[in-house]
């Protein structure tokens, strides 16, 4: 059950960043009219029309993350206690954190990325996106390397 | 009254809360992960094979409880300056906690911190 529902969080995971990736490019490097390559391709979106998907996304992903956290704490954090891997532990615990950080910026996030748009909120728009995208890259990646140093299981 | 302009008060309220409580132990109920039960506050093991406590869950119980309440007290503030900090505090204030979250956590990552 547990390794289901990492899968599952790694997978909202996947799409999550996708939608941010794609968004906070977008509006730091809005792409602008010329050759249709796929990186201009890849920041000409309707950012704001991901801003919900996010929300959500974020929300189930770190839901996931909350009800598996404990086989983490009984199995993984020990293992590498043994190891002696206090760097893998550490990255580890820095994610929990900002991750809580993150969903605390939701609603600011949410906030800020209303239709219409403000013209006065678009500071505090990019800003706000550019450090969700930058939780959500380092939690993906430490959630990935930690699964690859010892995953869940016997 | 546009009750979702208090939306980013709650986010810097949070931010600020989640390291306060993180910091200090400020979790609203422990969480016995072996056991799989819940305890008001700071709890410690009811047995010795109910296994780690954990508080993060009580930690972000704490912080959002507060930034609700905080962000109900600005409710109360009106005006265009108000609201031009916020856009302000709203990203600066999230980013210095990871900032300080890094700083707390570095003993992890340098011996003899």
């Amino acid at each position: 059950m547990t390794t289901a529902l990492l899968i599952i969080h790694g997978l909202c995971a996947v799409f999550m960043l996708g939608a941010l990736t794609h968004q906070a490019l977008s509006v730091w490097w809005p792409a602008t009219a010329g050759t249709g390559s796929l990186f201009r391709s890849f920041r000409a979106v309707r950012a704001a029309a991901y801003a919900n998907t996010v929300v959500i996304l974020y929300i189930v992903t770190a839901t996931l993350g909350a009800i598996i956290y404990p086989a983490y704490r009984i199995a993984v954090r020990v293992f590498l206690e043994d190891l002696r891997l206090s760097a893998a532990n550490g990255v580890f615990e820095l994610k929990e954190h900002v991750v809580a950080v993150g969903l605390g910026l939701l609603p600011a996030y949410w906030y800020y990325w209303r239709q219409p748009l403000a013209a006065g909120d678009a500071t505090a728009r990019k800003a706000v996106t550019a450090l969700l995208a930058a939780i959500v890259w380092y939690g993906f990646l430490v959630g990935h390397i930690l699964n690859s140093i010892r995953g869940f299981g016997p | 009254m546009n009750a979702a302009r208090v939306l980013p008060v709650f986010s810097i309220a949070f931010a600020v809360l989640y390291v306060l409580s993180m910091e200090n132990n400020w979790a609203l109920f422990t969480y016995f992960a072996r056991a799989r039960e819940f305890h008001w506050l700071i709890a410690t093991p009811p047995t010795p094979r109910a296994g780690p406590a954990m508080y993060w869950y009580g930690w972000l119980a704490t912080s959002a409880i507060g930034a609700a309440f905080v962000a109900a007290a600005a409710s109360l503030v009106r005006g265009e300056r108000m609201a031009q900090l916020w856009r302000g505090l709203s990203w600066a204030v999230p980013l210095a906690a990871v900032l300080a979250l890094v700083f707390i956590l570095r003993g992890w990552f340098i011996r003899g911190v």
